[in-house]
C-alpha cells in the first residue's frame, strides 16, 4: 500500500479538495492519502466527496491543521 | 402620604436606567421605583440561557438588587407593589402591596412609566394548562425550570421569533427533544426568507424540529403531557413555551387619558414625554421612531429601553435630550449560527415600494488561514439611484455583529455604499481580512448599481429554475471535485479553465438566462465576465453560491 502525503495548509477552497482529487486519480485501490488542511470548509467537503465517490474516509481530525486520511476504493 | 420628585413605575431595564440616571443628575431628589415583580434590574435577555443552564446562578441575571439601589443610589424600591391608577390632577399614584393587599398613595412631581410589555397568551382552547409557560421575567424562568425538573423530555416552542429560537437552542442543550411551531411560512420574520431558511437548516442539523405555516388550534392535557393541535398535525409535549409576541403594558397610561401611539404603546416624543408634560415613558411600553422613515415605531428591545430611558431622565431633570429612534437592529445566535439585521430588508424595501437594490456577499470573518476563521454573508440593501444604504443583514458561523454594527452607523449617518466602500477598517489576520468584508460588500454593490454585475439571490433563483417556463442554464464553473461535492440541482459543470474549448456546448443559451453558481460567488463573477465577453447576454451570478444556498444541494 502506498501512502501519499499532501500538505495543503494555507490553501484556500477549492485547493485542498482539488489536491485530493488529483492525488486519488494517480493512486491504486487501497492506497492512502494523508492530508493536512487549514481551510475549514474542507471538513464538510471531504465527507461529502468521499460519500459521493465511494472512497473511504479513514479518519478526520478537526484541529489546527485539520488532518484527514482517505483510502482509494 | 409619601411625596417623591420622581416615581418610576417598573424596575427592569428602562425603569432602573431612568432612576439611576436621574440620581446622577439630581443628587438631592427623592426617587422611588415601584414594581409588581419580585426582582428589579434583571437581564430579561439572559433568561433563555438561564433555562439552558449556560447561566447557572439566578443571581447572575440580576444586575442590581433593591438593596444596591437603596444603598448606592438612595432610591426607594417597592417590589411586589402594583400601581393601580394615576391621578394626573393631584399628581398621585395609588398602589397596592400585593403581599398584604394594603393600599397606599404616593405623590410625584415627575412620573416615568417603564411598565414594559407582557407576553401574549391568546384565548386558544386549553391555554390555561400549567404546562404552558411564557418567558418574560425571572419568575417565569423559575417556573419553566421547575416544570422541566431534572429529567429531559419533549418541548414544544410556539413561535419562531428570536426568543423562540434562543429558547429552542437552550432546551436542546439541556437534552430535550424540541419542536418549534411557527404560524408564518418562515421563522425569524424580521429577516429575508433565505436567511431564515439558513437558520432553519442549521437548527434542524442540530436536532431541532421546525414546523412552519402551522397555526396552533388547541392545547389539551393528555397522558401527563400536553397535546398541541395545529393546522399541520398534533405534537406531544411535556412542556410548552409560548413565545408568540408581546403587547405593551400601556393600561395605566390609557386609563389616565394619555395619548396612545402605534401598536398600543404610550405615545412619547423623542425626549420621552407623553401627552402630559409631567409624565414620561420609556422602554417596551412606549413608542419611538424609525430613524430612516421618521414614522412612529415600536422597538421592544433592551437596547432601546436603556437609551430611551437615559434621554427621558435627562429631559425630566432639565437637560432636554432626544433619542431619535431605531433602525430595527437585532441579532440572534443558535448553535453557532448567527443572524443580524438593521434598517430595512429586501422584502420590506419591496413592500414599501422603495427603489432599492440588494446584494449578498460572502466573506471570511478573518484571514482564512487564521485559526477560527469562519464564513459570513453580508446582504446590503441600498437605494438604486444614490447608493444610500437602507439596510443590512449578516449571517453565518462567523462574527456577524461587526459588519452589521458598521453598517448601522453608516445608515444612521445617511452614508452611501460609495462612502463606506473606502472606510479605513482595522486589519490584521486575527481580526479581519485584507479586503474588509464591509468594504468588499460595498464594492460588489457598486458593481451591481453600475451594471457591471448582474446577480440573483437564492430565493428568486430557486423560484426561477422551478418555474415551468424555465428554459435557461445553470452553469457551475468550478473544478470537477467541487461540483461533485454539491451543486444546485440541475447545474451543468464546465470548469472555468475549459471555457475556451467547451463553451460551444452551451452556445444555445446565449440569449437565455444563464445563472452561474460557485462556492461563494467570486469564481462565478470571473465566469460571468468571460461569458459576457463570449456573447452570453443574460448572465447572472448566484449570490451566496452553494455555501449560502438555503435549499438542498445535489
Ligand atoms: C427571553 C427574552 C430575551 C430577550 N432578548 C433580548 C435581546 O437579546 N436583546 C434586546 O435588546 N432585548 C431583548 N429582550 C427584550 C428586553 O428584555 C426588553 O426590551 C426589556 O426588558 C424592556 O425593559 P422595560 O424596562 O421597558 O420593561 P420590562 O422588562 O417589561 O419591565 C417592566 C416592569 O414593570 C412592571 N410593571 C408593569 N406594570 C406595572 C404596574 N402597574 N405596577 C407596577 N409594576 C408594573 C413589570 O412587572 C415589569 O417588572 C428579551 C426579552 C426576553 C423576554
Amino acid at each position: 500500500m502506498a501512502v501519499k502525503e499532501i500538505d495543503a495548509r494555507g490553501l484556500q477552497c477549492p485547493g485542498p479538495i482539488v489536491e485530493v482529487f488529483k492525488a486519488i486519480n494517480a493512486l491504486k485501490p487501497g492506497d492512502e492519502i494523508r492530508i493536512q488542511v487549514t481551510d475549514r470548509g474542507f471538513l464538510e467537503d471531504v465527507k461529502t466527496w468521499c460519500r459521493k465517490t465511494g472512497n473511504v474516509l479513514v479518519s478526520l481530525e478537526d484541529g489546527q491543521p485539520i488532518k484527514a486520511v482517505i483510502r482509494k476504493k | 402620604m409619601q411625596k417623591y420628585d420622581l416615581i418610576v413605575i417598573g424596575g427592569v431595564a428602562a425603569g432602573t436606567k431612568a432612576a439611576a440616571k436621574t440620581r446622577r443628575e439630581k443628587p438631592d431628589w427623592k426617587i422611588a421605583i415601584i414594581t409588581r415583580d419580585d426582582d428589579v434590574s434583571y437581564a430579561g435577555c439572559g433568561l433563555p440561557y438561564f433555562i439552558g443552564d449556560i447561566i447557572q446562578n439566578r443571581g447572575q441575571l440580576v444586575v442590581r438588587t433593591p438593596e444596591t439601589l437603596r444603598l448606592v443610589h438612595s432610591i426607594d424600591v417597592f417590589t411586589r407593589h402594583s400601581v393601580l391608577s394615576i391621578d394626573r390632577e393631584k399628581h398621585t399614584v395609588s398602589v397596592q402591596n400585593t403581599n398584604s393587599n394594603e393600599k397606599l398613595e404616593f405623590g410625584y412631581r415627575k412620573l416615568l412609566l417603564a411598565t414594559g410589555a407582557s407576553a401574549m397568551r391568546p384565548p386558544i382552547p386549553g391555554i390555561d394548562s400549567e404546562r404552558i409557560h411564557t418567558i418574560r421575567s425571572v419568575t417565569d424562568a423559575d417556573a419553566i425550570l421547575a416544570g422541566m425538573g431534572s429529567k429531559s423530555g419533549r418541548a414544544v416552542v410556539v413561535g419562531g421569533g428570536f426568543i423562540g429560537i434562543e429558547v429552542a437552542e437552550n432546551l436542546k442543550h439541556r437534552g430535550w427533544e424540541v419542536t418549534v411551531i411557527e404560524m408564518l411560512p418562515q421563522i425569524l420574520p424580521p429577516f429575508d426568507l433565505e436567511i431564515a431558511l439558513m437558520m432553519q437548516k442549521h437548527l434542524e442539523k442540530n436536532g431541532v424540529r421546525i414546523v412552519t405555516g402551522a397555526c396552533v388550534q388547541s392545547f389539551c392535557d393528555k397522558d401527563g403531557g400536553v397535546e398541541v393541535a395545529t393546522s399541520n398535525g398534533a405534537f406531544q409535549a411535556d412542556i410548552v413555551i409560548l413565545s408568540i409576541g408581546i403587547k405593551p403594558n400601556s393600561g395605566l397610561g390609557c386609563d389616565s387619558g394619555l395619548e396612545l401611539g402605534c401598536r398600543g404603546t404610550i405615545r412619547v416624543d423623542a425626549c420621552g414625554r407623553t401627552s402630559d408634560p409631567d409624565i414620561f415613558a420609556a422602554g417596551d411600553c412606549a413608542s419611538t421612531f424609525s430613524v430612516t422613515s421618521g414614522n412612529e415605531a415600536w422597538s421592544p428591545m433592551g437596547s432601546t429601553a436603556n437609551k430611551q430611558a437615559r434621554a427621558a431622565a435627562l429631559t425630566l431633570t432639565g437637560t432636554e435630550s432626544e433619542f431619535p429612534g431605531v433602525l430595527g437592529t437585532m441579532i440572534v445566535k443558535a448553535f453557532g449560527f448567527s443572524a443580524a439585521r438593521t434598517g430595512v430588508n429586501e422584502r420590506e424595501a419591496c413592500e414599501s415600494k422603495m427603489n432599492a437594490v440588494s446584494v449578498t456577499v460572502p466573506s471570511d470573518d478573518r484571514a482564512h488561514y487564521y485559526p477560527g476563521s469562519e464564513k459570513i454573508a453580508i446582504k446590503l440593501t441600498a437605494d438604486a439611484e444614490t447608493g444610500e444604504l437602507l439596510g443590512c443583514q449578516t449571517y453565518g458561523m462567523g462574527a456577524v455583529d461587526k459588519p452589521l454594527d458598521a453598517i448601522a452607523v453608516a445608515i444612521t449617518m445617511g452614508a452611501t455604499v460609495h462612502d463606506v466602500a473606502h472606510v479605513d477598517f482595522a486589519y490584521a489576520p486575527p481580526f479581519s481580512t485584507a479586503i474588509n468584508p464591509v468594504n468588499l460588500a460595498c464594492y460588489v454593490m457598486q458593481n451591481k448599481l453600475s451594471g457591471k454585475l448582474e446577480s440573483i439571490g437564492p430565493v428568486e433563483a430557486n423560484c426561477m429554475i422551478h418555474s415551468p417556463d424555465w428554459d435557461g442554464l445553470l452553469l457551475d464553473p468550478r473544478e470537477i471535485p467541487e461540483f461533485m461535492i454539491g451543486t444546485v440541482p440541475g447545474a451543468v459543470n464546465i470548469p472555468i479553465h475549459e471555457f475556451p474549448t467547451r463553451l460551444a456546448e452551451v452556445a444555445a443559451f446565449k440569449d437565455k438566462t444563464v445563472i452561474v453558481v460557485c462556492n461563494y460567488g467570486k469564481r462565478a463573477f470571473e465566469a460571468y465576465v468571460r461569458l459576457k465577453h463570449h456573447g452570453f447576454n443574460r448572465v447572472k451570478v448566484l449570490e451566496g453560491g452553494t455555501k449560502f444556498w438555503p435549499y438542498e444541494l445535489e
